[in-house]
């Protein structure tokens, strides 16, 4: 139940956060920690890859709240991509799509960034 | 028991009275019936026994007090002595005529004498001897018993071995056994253990009293032997005679071993003391952790204890806080910070001692010998404070001299307290007094663990206590009573996760014979998502009164909350009106799971588009929120809930969105209420009656038609 991984690397200048398994309020310290550490390090283009992630719960959904207006502030994002229907659904309901750029590919996420530097 | 008492001494009295009578008579008449001798001699063996029962019966042994009783016997053993010394020196010496080995009282007055001299010398020695025998058998050994036993016995048959004799005969049996008792008595005299335990003041008067009766049991034992005296007592009877003597013996060696043994002891008497007040102040002090509750009275005990038992100047006791555990702030005017980082102390349980010299003494500001203990977590004493390099001697404390002794009070490897001790004079702290505070110490570290466990059980006690109260404040929240309102069937149920939820429901007859509907779902569970629970509920009552829209209704909630709830919260609703007489259903869905519709001919998901309250705010808001109409058939059946039912699990699997939908297939003509507790029954056995992880909420509501 618990069984949560963050794994952190580079694509194109853009960071990317690739979630494994399930975010929920006892697992998403893991996320934060991420995040937190991208900011510190002043990596505000970031891109979360949700291709294995198998379930969110709110604590999950409040962790992108909590930093996306700081990311932002920097002339920054964090984007979502590579939903599960099940997932896609949980972030559509609540509206989320309207909020956050969330795209079927992680490709499209950095082609997002990339576009914006221009 | 009385009645023996009773029986024992009359006994005895009548044994002696005839025994008397029969002097006398003997004394006018010359007896040669060998047999009435014997009977004689018997019955006066007779008669002292029965009166050592006597005795026995009414002050059996005790043990307590025996510097008392040798006192007594001291007393008693003067008063004999003075008697015998005023018969000896004042009495006729010519009381008696020897012939043939055998004495002849010259008249009544010798009879009589030699009685009364008999009769107190004999309860003298039983009185002496009974006391013997109790400090003899005082802690005994094996074969102590025994022994006094068989010294006993060898008495008996040393006097037995009298019998018939004429008094001024000796045998050599009589001899042999004198001999063989004199050996048993210097064994027994050797059982001297009640000494040791004595206090430093008994074993003084122990002193005092063994030389004197020493010196008194010596004269004794001379007088018996000499002159009128000895005639006397051979006459009325030599066993008995016998029996004296070596029962004078007896009290002579054991009363001069035990002045010897006890000057040997005084020495060590204020040590061993001292030692048995340590013991008992330990015990004391334990018996106390179990009793007593309130923590500033045990810290108190235990410097009070300290201070007493080593015999210190000054005692303090120091609680060490951690940085971590300091829930209720440093605000604590006894708390100070101390030098070493992240601990904070405080002082208690002061004796002799102010909190002002101590901070003069040991600054918290600067490193002192407490931050060495915090280092080194062992006991560390301090022969001479003036010289020792660890305690810096400020100018104001340049006069303090002495020793001290800190110790750390250590509970789980954590470092809780320390204790502090002191001493006027250097050097006064041993090995042994540094134990024996180590042993308060860990005694005071038990003390003060049970008093921190116990406040920490008094308050989850009250904490249960509030969670409960506010479980039931929280269900009062919840509709007490649905609306029950022609043309409209509805049921519901909410159960929270935990003792408090977020889950939130309501139903208001709002006007316009219109029913309002609205399901929420805080986003967390527990205590936060409870407060913002009810902070929805006052919204919502007040709002919907106003706003009969329900995109207006969620644009204004949305503004209010946006206001107070924390970025990383959000609160999904779904709002649906009703108009009672027409069946018109206006909904919109503030990022809510969406509305299940049961008609007849299908059930499917009203899902108008729509986004969580306080996830953003104003236009953004307002773009995100469709409201739907629709118009509703007599008998449609419309199905509210929150996602702890869809997300209700088994396993990795969810009950999920078509799973309830097939729960409604053939259910549309059925009451609400059964349809609901058919929901609730295939969610039941769904997760196999495995608790719920998630808040789940259940709103069932059919309309029947214009004035069904």
């Amino acid at each position: 139940m618990s069984d949560f991984k963050v794994l952190q690397r580079e694509n194109g200048g853009v960071s990317v956060l690739e979630l494994k398994g399930y975010l929920d309020a006892h697992t998403a310290p893991k996320l934060e920690d991420a995040i937190q550490g991208l900011i510190a390090a002043q990596r505000y283009s970031i891109v979360v890859n949700c291709k294995d992630l198998s379930y969110i719960s709110s604590a999950g959904l409040g962790v992108f709240m909590a930093f996306i207006e700081d990311v932002r502030n920097h002339q920054g994002d964090i984007k979502l991509s590579n939903m599960t229907p099940k997932v896609y659904n949980v972030f559509d309901l609540l509206g989320f799509p309207l909020l956050y750029d969330i795209t079927k590919d992680e490709r499209d996420a950095v082609k997002k960034f990339v576009e914006k530097k221009k | 028991m009385r009645i023996r008492r009773i029986l024992t001494l009359t006994g005895a009295m009548i044994l002696m009275v005839i025994v008397v009578a029969l002097d006398l008579v003997r004394s006018s008449v010359d007896f040669q019936l060998s047999g009435l001798i014997v009977a004689r001699d018997l019955m006066v063996i007779g008669s002292f026994s029965l009166l050592y029962f006597f005795l026995e019966l009414s002050d059996p042994s005790k043990t307590e007090n025996v510097v008392r009783r040798m006192g007594l016997i001291l007393i008693a053993g003067v008063v004999v002595t003075l008697m015998m010394s005023a018969v000896s020196l004042l009495g006729d010496q010519g009381s008696f005529e020897a012939k043939e080995g055998k004495l002849l009282p010259l008249g009544f007055k010798a009879v009589f004498l030699a009685s009364f001299v008999t009769f107190g010398f004999a309860l003298l020695c039983i009185l002496l001897f009974r006391f013997l025998r109790d400090l003899v058998l005082y802690k005994r050994r094996r074969g102590t018993r025994r022994n006094l036993i068989i010294q006993m016995v060898l008495m008996a048959a040393t006097g037995v071995s009298t019998i018939g004799l004429d008094p001024l005969d000796t045998s050599v049996l009589t001899s042999v056994l004198f001999g063989l008792t004199c050996a048993m008595i210097v064994v027994n005299a050797f059982r001297l253990s009640w000494i040791v335990y004595l206090s430093k003041r008994g074993k003084i008067f122990t002193l005092v009293y063994g030389f004197f009766l020493f010196s008194v049991l010596t004269v004794l034992n001379a007088l018996s032997h000499s002159g009128l005296v000895n005639q006397l007592l051979l006459y009325y009877s030599h066993p008995v005679r016998e029996l004296v003597g070596l029962t004078l013996l007896f009290g002579n060696v054991y009363y001069g071993m035990a002045f010897v043994s006890t000057l040997f002891h005084l020495p060590t008497a204020d040590a061993f003391e001292r030692k048995a007040t340590e013991i008992t102040s330990l015990h004391d002090l334990g018996k106390l952790i179990t009793r007593v509750f309130d923590f500033h009275e045990l810290i108190d005990t235990v410097t009070a204890m300290t201070l007493q038992v080593c015999e210190a100047r000054e005692c303090w006791l120091e609680i060490v806080h951690r940085q971590r555990d300091l829930t209720k702030g440093t605000a604590d005017a006894n708390l100070h910070a101390s030098f070493t980082e992240g601990y904070w102390i405080q002082v208690m349980g002061m004796k002799n001692i102010g909190a002002d010299e101590i901070e003069q003494l040991f600054p918290f500001g600067r490193q002192t010998i407490r931050d060495l203990l915090i280092q080194e977590r062992k006991a560390l004493v301090v022969d001479d404070v003036a010289t020792d390099r660890r305690i810096r001697v400020s100018q104001e404390n340049r006069t303090r001299t002495g020793s001290m002794v800190v110790v750390p009070l250590i509970s789980h490897t954590e470092l809780i307290g320390i204790l502090y001790a002191t001493k006027e004079t250097e050097y006064g702290f041993f090995k042994d007094d540094v134990e024996m505070i180590s042993a308060f110490a860990d005694h005071a570290t038990m003390a003060i663990e049970n008093s921190r466990l116990i406040d920490k059980s008094l308050e989850r006690e009250r904490l249960v206590k509030e969670m409960s109260l506010a479980q039931e404040m929280q269900k009062r929240l919840l509709p007490q009573r649905l609306p029950q309102l022609p043309g409209i069937q509805i049921d519901a149920t909410s159960t929270p996760a935990f003792e408090v939820g977020g889950d939130y429901y309501d139903v208001v007859h709002l006007k316009g014979n219109e029913l309002g509907i609205v399901v929420g779902d805080v986003s967390g569970k527990g205590m936060s998502a409870a407060f913002y629970m009810s902070e929805v509920k006052g919204i919502f009552q007040s709002l919907s009164r106003i706003y009969s829209s329900p995109r207006e209704f969620l644009l204004n909630a949305n503004e209010v909350l946006s206001g107070s709830i924390d970025r990383r919260s959000f609160i999904s609703l779904i709002y649906a009106v009703i108009h009672l007489q027409t069946g018109r259903l206006i909904i919109s869905r503030a990022g809510h799971c969406p509305m299940l519709l049961v008609r007849e001919n299908e059930i499917g998901y009203i899902r108008p588009s729509g986004m969580g309250l306080g996830l953003s705010e104003g236009s953004t808001f307002a773009g995100a929120i469709e409201e739907f109409s629709l118009q509703l058939d007599p008998g449609d059946v419309c199905v509210f809930y929150t996602d702890g039912l869809t997300e209700a699990r088994n396993g990795n699997d969810e009950f999920g969105y078509e799973r309830l939908v097939e729960c409604l297939s053939g259910m549309r003509n059925k009451d609400t209420v059964v349809i609901k507790n058919s929901i609730l029954e295939s969610v039941r056995s769904f997760t196999s009656g495995q608790p719920l992880h998630d808040d789940l909420t259940l709103v069932v509501l059919k309309w029947c038609g214009p004035g069904g």
